[in-house]
């Protein structure tokens, strides 16, 4: 294997490991705020993708608009989902919380089904997909494509979580919920909007990564990854979620090349096991001090 | 008291009855709730009393059914109850190489490492193709007992209740054991046992490894049961959905396992008929189930006769 090839494997690891990473960072965003796991994210994901390619197909609309279409509606749906049902479940503890959200991706994978069939249909993309030759090495526009767009979303989250009020607010929560209340932080605004950013987020990973593995019912599959790479990272911590996307693309794509056929599935895994043995809360996660 | 009894004694005659008086459908489909009530029992000992989540107890599952068959194709002659109990006892030890290095980890890294477990084992048995014949699948010969092979519907359902008799009864009466008060003590507050002197590190590796038994030993009914094996029957759904069990019956208790089972096990029987729209009634009474009964059915049946 020559240096220019491990270069393209690695520059597609990065690709789908920023699709991760932004899954991750979704993931992330709602449990630092309300301690809940989404289950629903990955079918959240896909369900504004849809909503995004069927008014495309409708409209004829340009892609930057079908986007804008993807973000707004999965807006709309985190800010449903969690007003409507998350909300009212006062009494329930996280692990009821989490079979909610289970039970509401079943019910979005079910439903875009019913809407759209279970079939793949191909997604327009942004990038060109054929590599291109930069020297000896041969890169796709479409993964440095999805690199880049991923690395400007990180940016403008960067940006939200430390200059502004509402991303201020949201780490307070995420550090001591009752101190933010004290501090007259509206928790519960906090809640909707963590929700609607994180569906936001995902509706963005949606719309980069369909051109790729093609638009499916399936797509939520993903959150499963996704949730790899936040623990991988230190579930909680930001900047660990996005290193923890990364890493497990670039794993994933490289394992092929040098493993068995029989064992390259159970790759990522395997390293997530190794991880969390030597550091049991993951890369950049810290061991929780309970008190008493 | 009497009335408890009474009930046990009317559920242990209904389930003696019921191949003579159900169809054979419902003969089979009462075999396979049984052996999720033994899974549901399994993990509700992890999830329910040492807060350990897990969702790779189909990779143990699969563990279970995968020896009882390979066990049974090459010594055909081993009786069922040695069969079962060396599908528990390897699922075991299995549960207890895992469990040790999994003490350190916590909530959701505990959960993913369970996750990850199952892909593993999932990958492994579709690669041990000498052994478990692949995605080809395996075809399980019928158990035997005493020269007899359990080769009808009855045989099986018999079996697989009179094993979920013992499990059971044995799983309620670990709660009044030292073992059982150590776990319940770790799930009221893990710190309050250890300053108690309750050694929670051992505990939580026991309840891994009788957790993993039980998983184990209802894999191998499992396999008499449907009588074919292939490796994406054991997949992280199948996981999630024992997961299911134990939440919506209700963590941390027996008779919660049992309805837990019961319950998912007919509804996903019963929404079968409705096809495309199964997964979104299903999640639709996740949803409802939920928000209206809040910690699973055990504790809202509680609340209502307490009214």
């Amino acid at each position: 294997m020559t240096a220019a090839t491990l270069v393209h494997v690695v520059v597609s690891g990065l690709a789908t490991g920023s699709i991760y990473a932004l899954m991750a960072l979704s993931l992330v965003i709602i449990y630092n705020a309300t301690r809940t796991l989404n289950f629903a994210q990955g079918e959240m994901l896909m369900v504004s993708t849809f909503i995004g390619w069927a008014a495309h197909r409708a409209f004829e609309l340009p892609l930057g608009v079908t986007l804008v279409v993807a973000v707004v509606a999965a807006a709309a749906m985190g800010w449903l989902v969690e007003r409507a049902i998350i909300r009212r479940a006062i009494g329930a503890t996280h692990w009821d919380v989490l079979i909610i959200t289970l039970g509401l991706s079943l019910m979005l994978r079910a439903g875009a089904g019913l809407a759209w069939t279970h079939d793949d249909f191909p997604f327009p993309s942004f990038f060109d997909s054929r590599p291109v030759a930069l020297g000896p090495v041969r890169l796709a526009p479409v993964s440095i494509g999805i690199v880049g767009a991923s690395l400007a979303l990180m940016a403008a989250l960067y940006a939200l979580f430390t200059w502004t009020r509402l991303g201020r607010a949201m780490r307070a929560v995420a550090q001591n919920q009752r101190a933010a209340r004290l501090m007259g932080i509206s928790v519960e605004r906090v809640y909707s909007s963590s929700w609607v950013l994180a569906a936001m987020v995902g509706a963005v990973a949606g719309v980069l990564v369909a051109p790729v593995v093609f638009l499916s019912s399936k797509m939520g599959l993903v959150v499963i990854n996704g949730f790899t790479a936040a623990v991988i990272g230190g579930f909680g911590s930001m900047p660990g979620a996005v290193l923890g996307g990364m890493l497990l693309g670039v794993i994933e794509n490289l394992a092929p090349l040098y493993l068995p056929s029989g064992i390259r599935y159970s790759v990522p895994f395997l390293v997530l096991i190794a991880i969390l043995l030597v550091r049991p809360a993951g890369l950049l996660g810290r061991v929780e001090q309970r008190k008493v | 008291m009497r009335a408890r009894g009474l009930a046990v004694a009317a559920l242990v005659t209904a389930l003696a009855v019921w191949p003579w008086v159900a169809p054979r459908y419902f003969v089979f489909l009462a075999s396979v709730i049984l052996v999720n009530v033994i899974v549901a029992l399994g993990l509700n000992l992890l999830s329910g009393y040492t807060n350990q989540l897990s969702f790779g107890h189909a990779g143990f599952f699969a563990i279970g059914a995968y020896t009882a068959a390979v066990l049974t194709l090459r010594a055909p002659a081993t009786p069922v109850v040695v069969t079962l109990a060396l599908a528990g006892a390897l699922t075991a030890a299995v549960g207890l190489a895992f469990g040790v290095p999994c003490l350190r980890l916590g909530g959701l890294y505990l959960t993913m490492a369970t996750l990850a477990f199952g892909f593993v084992i999932t990958e492994a048995i579709l690669n041990l193709d000498a052994l478990t014949n692949g995605a080809d699948g395996l075809r399980v010969p019928a158990a035997r007992l005493g020269g007899v092979a359990l080769s009808t519907d009855a045989g099986r359902y018999y079996l697989t209740a009179a094993v979920a008799a013992v499990m059971v009864t044995a799983a309620v009466n670990l709660v009044r054991t030292r073992t059982g008060r150590a776990f319940l003590a770790i799930r009221e507050s893990e710190i309050a046992a250890q300053a108690s002197g309750v050694p929670v590190a051992a505990y939580k590796t026991l309840a891994f490894g009788l957790s993993a038994f039980y998983t184990g030993v209802a894999g191998g009914l499992f396999a008499f049961v449907v009588g074919f094996l292939s490796p994406d029957a054991f997949d992280v759904f199948l996981s999630v959905d024992f997961v299911v069990m134990i939440i919506v019956g209700g963590l941390g208790s027996v008779p919660g396992s049992i309805i837990g089972a019961t319950v998912v096990t007919l509804l996903h029987d019963g929404l079968a008929a409705f096809q495309n729209y199964r997964p979104l009634i299903f999640g639709a009474i996740l949803v409802a189930c939920m928000l209206f009964m809040p910690g699973g059915v055990t504790q809202a049946l509680g609340r209502a006769a307490r009214r």
